[in-house]
């Protein structure tokens, strides 16, 4: 319980540290605001009205008092390019990178943890060489160029998807499934290379330990040793790096859900940052980080129910 | 130095050689204006012998771009990331050594600025500085530094532990004095594979910002721009997103191979 409370307490802690940092980003960095949405020829009476209007001649304590109480109360604020309250257009947007962030794990997961048992069962044959160049390979190609070669290949020339767009899933299921998946992959791909090396690494370890000689002296098949045995030990550190890279798959939706035009959370970031909406600025980049630091928190206490032996003190 | 002459070891050296060599002298060779002059009759030109790698929608040739681009993309990840140890290694450092609430506070503080990617602080920090060269170089440096200070804090933790430490610690030497003579020269070798890391991803980094629009701005030449600029053209002139992707794949594995060995002979215990 006093686990609990005290984690309780951090993660509050920490929200409030992620409100101060997305504030200086925004704020303290040298840069005058209008000037950036208006641009530097406007004539000053409009640059003036328009500080006046965002708050931007308040003191920067005001102004953040004011972000902050907003964040709180519910009153989020408008887009200025979108014209719409944030809140609203940040749930609609948050359905849509969802289905991109889960099918994109989901996909790296099932590639990933097959391909690095087998080279971890294969340790240091042809096997083990053919895995772990194709991991160094993925990570070193940017994930954009990957989602390039996909159009390329799976909607240009063999015409299996659709390359750009998104529909809502509650009106075409299958359709906005199908919009998600050449994304997915294209990340998905991205990811599987780190997994695959952790699950390797990780089953290499438990491999040449005590329990699996005994179990093979026991005579189990070796299908049961690796996949039962072995992997039961080594899938929760790996679900805990893919717990991690969820940050990592925050950050690239931005370029990948541009590149198919897929208008999810990563796509608004980026119409936010291109038009210097400061306040769509300010509110989704507090949100991501929320996000990414709310799921490790998850990712801590899945740990748990997946691996008994751990016990919160 | 054997050790480096492992088959991975090797090909990240020839492959990380080359590549400076090319950034380092290319611009030096190649005549200044060969990677803006326009040939308007052979605009999206395949790769043969009057363009060796073909030409863009402006009928630039794309060799002599992709060689000016890698001057622009490795400089911008090499002082990025000098600027991410110049920053992470005192925070690192001090947290590591001091412990207590000195080491509490500064690293709440790198925890939540790990909860923002780094691709998304680096593209809000060019964004609000205004997209250019030198932003680009900033808000990577800045988006690196929670991850080093991270790793050269938990090495400086190991190290302040070491009874040598204890003894210059008793004999009256001061805090700042240990720090400098016996903690950084230990923990230096993990700070050079990190940094060696970090570059690969500094280069992605790069190439996405560019990608995006918010990093490298045209007529400039960057790898991430290259790519941006053959999205309308696939189908017709592949080879425009080709070229520079492979050419920053290229890069990347080198760095990636050199890492992974660098790895293995200056910090055994990282296996």
């Amino acid at each position: 319980m006093t686990y609990i409370l005290n984690r309780l307490l951090s993660v509050i802690l920490t929200l409030f540290l992620i409100t101060l940092v997305t504030f200086a980003v925004t704020n303290i960095l040298p840069g005058d605001v209008a000037m950036m949405i208006m641009g530097t020829q406007s004539n000053p009476a409009a640059l003036e009205g328009l500080r006046q209007s965002l708050g931007l001649n308040d003191p920067l304590l005001v102004q953040y008092a004011h972000w902050v109480g907003g964040m709180v109360t519910g009153e989020w604020g408008n887009s200025l390019i979108f014209k719409k309250p944030i809140a609203e257009l940040l749930l609609q947007k948050a359905v849509a990178s969802g289905i991109i962030v889960v099918m994109s794990m989901v996909i790296a997961l099932v590639l990933a943890v097959p391909l690095g048992v087998w080279a971890a069962v294969h340790r240091d044959k042809w096997q083990d060489t053919v895995s772990s160049s194709a991991s160094l390979l993925g990570v070193s190609l940017p994930d954009f160029f990957w989602g390039i070669v996909m159009i390329l290949v799976f909607a240009r020339w063999l015409g299996w998807f659709p390359s750009s767009g998104f529909v809502e899933p509650s009106v075409d299921p299958l359709g906005a499934l199908q919009r998600a998946f050449l994304p997915s992959l294209a990340l998905g791909l991205g990811l599987m290379a780190h997994l695959t090396r952790m699950t390797r690494s990780t089953m290499t370890g438990i491999l040449s330990q005590e329990f699996i000689r005994v179990a093979r002296a026991k005579g189990l098949a070796e299908r049961t040793v690796v996949w039962r045995y072995a992997l039961a030990n080594a899938i929760g550190p790996v679900i805990t790096i893919a717990g991690l890279q969820v940050g990592y798959l925050f950050g690239s939706i931005i370029v990948m859900e541009s590149l198919f035009g897929y208008t999810g959370m990563g796509w608004l970031t980026y119409q936010a940052l291109l038009n210097r909406d400061l306040p769509l600025i300010q509110d989704t980049v507090f949100i991501i980080a929320a996000v990414v630091m709310l799921t490790n928190l998850v990712v801590d206490l899945l740990y748990v129910v997946i691996d008994p032996r751990i016990r919160l003190g | 130095m054997k050790r480096f002459l492992t088959t991975k070891g090797l090909i990240g050296i020839v492959l990380l050689g080359l590549i400076a060599l090319i950034a380092i002298v290319g611009p030096m060779v190649i005549p200044p204006d060969a990677a803006t002059a326009m040939d308007m009759h052979a605009r999206r030109a395949p790769p043969g012998w009057a363009h060796l790698f073909g030409t863009d929608q402006l009928g630039r040739d794309m060799m002599f771009r992709v060689i000016l681009g890698a001057r622009t993309s490795l400089e911008i990840a090499v002082t990025a990331v000098v600027i991410s140890v110049v920053l992470g290694l005192p925070l690192g450092l001090i947290s590591g050594y001091f412990g207590g609430w000195i080491d509490n506070v500064l690293m709440r503080l790198v925890d939540t600025l790990l909860a923002f990617p780094a691709l998304l602080l680096a593209l809000t920090i060019s964004a609000v500085l205004g997209p250019n060269i030198q932003n680009t170089i900033i808000a990577i440096g800045i988006a690196f530094t929670p991850f080093l200070a991270r790793i050269i804090r938990g090495e400086a933790l190991r190290v302040a532990q070491m009874p040598y430490v204890e003894a210059a610690r008793a004999s009256g030497t001061t805090d700042g004095m240990i720090m400098w003579r016996h903690i950084l020269p230990n923990i230096l070798p993990a700070v050079i594979v990190q940094g060696t890391i970090s570059l690969a991803f500094a280069i992605l980094a790069e190439a996405g910002l560019s990608f995006l629009g918010l990093g490298t701005q045209p007529p400039a030449a960057s790898w991430g721009l290259m790519i941006q600029a053959s999205r309308d053209q696939l189908d017709v002139a592949p080879w425009t997103a080709i070229v520079p992707g492979v050419a920053v794949a290229l890069t990347v594995l080198g760095l990636n191979m050199f890492g992974d060995v660098l790895r293995d002979i200056l910090d055994p215990r990282a296996k």
